[in-house]
């Protein structure tokens, strides 16, 4: 009999003790911990005893089914997230969500449009002002940072904003807009998202531009082609598809961001189109919504979450669905 | 003296002579000498502060096709690099000394860049069709630099893909997009393009390496039709091809260039041990 | 000496090319060795173990074509490797006409052992014992790859010739004194004639080791000694 057997044997007939002992103080955990503790005592018993290769193969099944258990953990959480928000926003989600305004509060019906409408608008403004800055800072980085120093000052500040906290933003605008013009706004809280796009935008375009071979550009600059002209009408265009992708990726990023919006365009009751007005928007009515005791809000506020869920995700499956299976040239 | 009395003889039977076909040529006549296209004087070449180029001096016939062959890091594409000037894209490479096309220096800083390549073309050694149509890949150089009308762009569009024997194959789908052609096609598709701009010299950087034999071929046989009409120079380390498709050949080893004379002569009866070791396979 | 190819099966068969001729150009040689032994000494035994070995000088030269073309085919020979497989076909060529000139001397011996022998008859060998210097002397060339060698026995073909008009005269002379010489000295003739032959393909030979070694041809025109063929009274050809 091996050393490791009787060891097992002598921790089973310890551990049993202790199992039936803790069952008798009525502590569950340690009798299910005693009981793991047994398990694996006679598993790694019976380990030694297979030959190689079966050995082998069961190290094998066994480390793959903690990860597919891992895995499973994972999309577990989001299906119950996916899940809570439709059970509870479903509901919510009729033809008034998308046509009336906010109701007041103990009132019932009403919907969301003028949220929806100030969301939209904002993310609109906030990605046409923002893109361009992104793509032409992305461009100089990738085409005319060669060698030279500021190139990676600029990327590493790019980096920090990537990850600089919403709120801080927000804050900033606060100061800069909402302070000096006495009001909030519609703008301020483009601005805001603006600030949020540009180094989302920046990433991508950079990355995406220094995926364009080389090749293609000295082929261009070979036939007599200004520097401006080759990055316009050759790397663009090898590009477009992933710079989209970018743009794509950072409106989905801020259509789901509350704290930039709380300081600059709060949010509004009322169905409005002026942007120099407090402007109606999702991220902020669900959270004013959902605080409220208001059963109706809370209604409400679950279906802007379910919209806000699954307009994200479509977008960002939609940018996986374009970006794969792409590669310049053959 | 009288003539012998041949009657009682057979007839003569007819010559060999007498059948042949009227117009059979006999030996070529000798290749005329072309005049001098590109001349480089004392070029050296340094990357950041190492000497890749140590001093070169040659020149390039026009109408003529010059081969450059030589081991693996020998400067050979690097020196055709300087011909367009490409090396300037990155920082850290300089040339001296002086590249006179017609008499003039093209390594003078005053000399525009974008025209200088626009007169001397260059055909790189992956094929690097635009993403964009076949058409508008033929006419990108030419729209750089010159207003034609469509019809006007049309035709020239048309004789530089006949030049680079792809019309027949493309005619009907000159609006699909370059980048679904086969290896050969999109190499030829980079010549067309490059010829399109009508320039003086062309730059070929091992155009045939990434192609099979057959595309090589055709490729070969595109440049004796170009060569008629440009001055060409192609880097190759495919020696039987740089036998076959040059009049001269230079030889370069280490930054230098060890022999530059006729192709017939270097490859039957080098000068120098050190060429008659590499293409006869003795480099050790 | 020279530096050996990267792939090293392409010089052993450089090397056997090389052998074949050497074992070729050997066997000439002794080919004509035997055939005037044959003719010195009447015999006829020897006589016939020429024209027999005659068949291997051929077996030799279908070798070497064989080489030859496929290391055309195979290697894509250049510059100094070029010109040594060329210079192997040709001077196959040349050996086996020789050897094909040493047997005819020696079936002619044949039917001068059935006649008898006349004064001139030793020109032929002394012809001969010139030709084989000459043909040893070449071979040495081509091995040692020594054009100079090769360029004296080039020129030594003019005292080849020089002889031959000489014993063309002889044998003139004999067949006018007495018509029952005619066919012996008919015979001679011939063998004369195919020795001189020997000379001129050795001077082939000559040729093609100077563009081995030099890679152009001899410009200068062979000073032909044979005035045969020239009437009387006519200037040197």
């Amino acid at each position: 009999m091996s050393r490791r057997m009787s060891i097992a044997i002598a921790l089973t007939v310890v551990l049993l003790v202790l199992a039936l002992l803790s069952l008798w103080f009525e502590s569950v955990a340690g009798a299910v911990v005693a009981g793991l503790l047994i398990l694996w005592a006679w598993a790694s018993a019976l380990w030694e005893r297979l030959p190689p290769y079966p050995r082998r193969r069961a190290t094998n099944y066994v480390v793959l089914a903690l990860s597919y258990g891992a895995t499973g953990l994972g999309l577990m959480c989001l299906a119950l997230i996916l899940a809570t928000l439709i059970w509870n926003g479903l509901g919510a989600v009729s033809l008034d969500f998308f046509t009336e305004s906010t109701p007041a509060s103990g009132n019932t019906g009403g919907g969301m449009l003028n949220a929806i409408y100030g969301s939209a608008v904002m993310t609109l403004v906030g990605t046409l002002v923002g893109s361009p800055i992104g793509i032409l800072a992305g461009t100089f980085l990738a085409e005319y940072g060669r060698g030279n120093k500021i190139a990676p000052v600029i990327r590493f500040i790019n980096d920090i904003l990537l990850s600089a906290p919403s709120i801080i933003v927000g804050l900033f605008i606060y100061e800069l807009i909402v302070l000096r013009t006495g009001h909030f706004s519609g703008w301020a809280g483009s601005a805001a998202l603006a600030i949020l796009v540009v180094p989302v935008v920046v990433r991508t375009t950079e990355d995406m531009l220094n995926l364009v071979p080389g090749s293609l550009r000295e082929a261009a600059f070979a036939l007599g082609t200004p520097k401006w002209r080759v990055i316009v009408t050759v790397t663009y265009r090898a590009a477009m598809q992933g710079m989209l992708t970018g743009v794509m990726l950072a409106v989905a990023r801020i259509s789901g961001e509350t704290a930039p919006l709380l300081f600059t365009a709060v949010n509004n009751q009322f169905w409005t189109t002026n942007m120099n007005d407090w402007m109606p928007n999702l991220p902020v009515a669900i959270f004013q919504f959902a605080l409220s005791p208001d059963a109706n809000w809370q209604q409400l506020a679950w279906g802007g979450a379910l919209l806000i869920t699954v307009t994200i995700l479509g977008l960002n499956i939609l940018a996986r669905v374009l970006t794969s299976g792409r590669s310049f040239g053959r | 003296m009288t003539a012998l009395d041949m009657s009682s003889e057979p007839s003569r039977p007819p010559t060999h002579a007498a059948n042949l076909a009227p117009k059979m040529d006999r030996a070529p006549a000798a290749k005329p000498v072309m005049p001098t296209k590109v001349e480089l004087r004392d070029i050296k070449f340094y990357y950041k502060d190492f000497l890749a180029i140590k001093g070169v001096n040659l020149e390039l016939r026009d109408k003529s096709v010059t081969a450059f062959i030589g081991p693996s890091g020998c400067g050979k594409s690097t020196l055709l690099r300087i011909l367009n000037r490409i090396y300037e894209l990155y920082p850290g490479q300089r040339a001296t000394g002086e590249v006179l096309v017609d008499g003039q220096n093209i390594l003078d800083p005053r000399v525009d860049l974008n025209l200088l390549r626009a007169r001397i073309g260059m055909v790189f050694q992956k094929p690097t069709p635009f993403p964009m149509s076949i058409y508008d890949n033929v006419a990108f150089g030419i729209r750089l630099y010159e207003r034609l009308s469509p019809s006007a762009m049309d035709e020239r569009v048309e004789s530089a893909l006949r030049r680079a024997a792809l019309w027949d194959e493309v005619k009907d789908k000159l609006r699909q997009s370059g980048m679904s052609l086969s290896g050969g096609q999109q190499q030829r598709l980079c010549i067309a393009r490059a010829v399109a701009v009508k320039p003086e010299v062309l730059l070929l950087d091992e155009p045939a390496s990434a192609l099979d034999p057959i595309s090589t071929q055709r490729i070969e046989e595109l440049i004796d039709e170009l060569k008629s009409d440009y001055c060409i120079a192609i880097v190759t380390h495919n020696m039987q091809q740089a036998a076959r498709s040059s009049d001269y050949t230079a030889f370069m080893y280490l930054g230098e260039v060890i022999e530059f004379d006729e192709t017939e002569a270097i490859f039957t009866h080098p000068k120098k041990r050190q060429t008659e070791d590499y293409i006869t396979g003795r480099f050790g | 000496m020279v530096s050996e190819h990267i792939i090293k099966s392409y010089d052993d068969e450089l090397r056997r090319l090389d052998n074949a001729i050497t074992e070729m150009g050997g066997l000439a040689e002794s080919q004509l060795d035997h055939a005037i032994d044959a003719v010195t000494r009447r015999d006829t035994a020897f006589a016939q173990q020429v024209i027999e070995g005659d068949l291997r000088v051929d077996e030799l030269e279908a070798e070497i074509e064989e080489l030859v073309v496929r290391l055309l085919a195979l290697r894509q020979p250049m510059a100094r490797d070029l010109r040594q497989i060329i210079a192997g076909l040709k001077i196959g060529s040349d050996l086996e006409r020789i050897g094909d000139y040493a047997a005819n001397v020696a079936k002619r011996s044949l039917v001068l052992t059935q006649l008898p022998p006349v004064r001139p008859a030793y020109s032929v060998p002394r012809m001969g014992r010139l030709a084989q210097t000459m043909i040893k002397d070449i071979l040495d060339a081509y091995v040692e790859r020594d054009a100079e060698k090769a360029l004296t026995v080039w020129s030594r073909d003019e005292e080849l010739d020089e002889m031959y008009t000489s014993c063309f005269r002889e044998l003139l002379t004999y067949m006018i004194e007495d018509a029952r010489n005619i066919t012996t000295c008919t015979h001679l003739l011939f063998m004369a004639k195919n020795v001189e032959r020997i000379g001129d393909h050795t001077t082939n030979i000559a040729e093609t080791i100077y563009f081995l070694v030099h890679g152009t041809r001899l410009k200068e025109t062979r000073r032909k000694g044979d005035r045969t063929s020239v009437a009387p009274g006519v200037g040197t050809g």
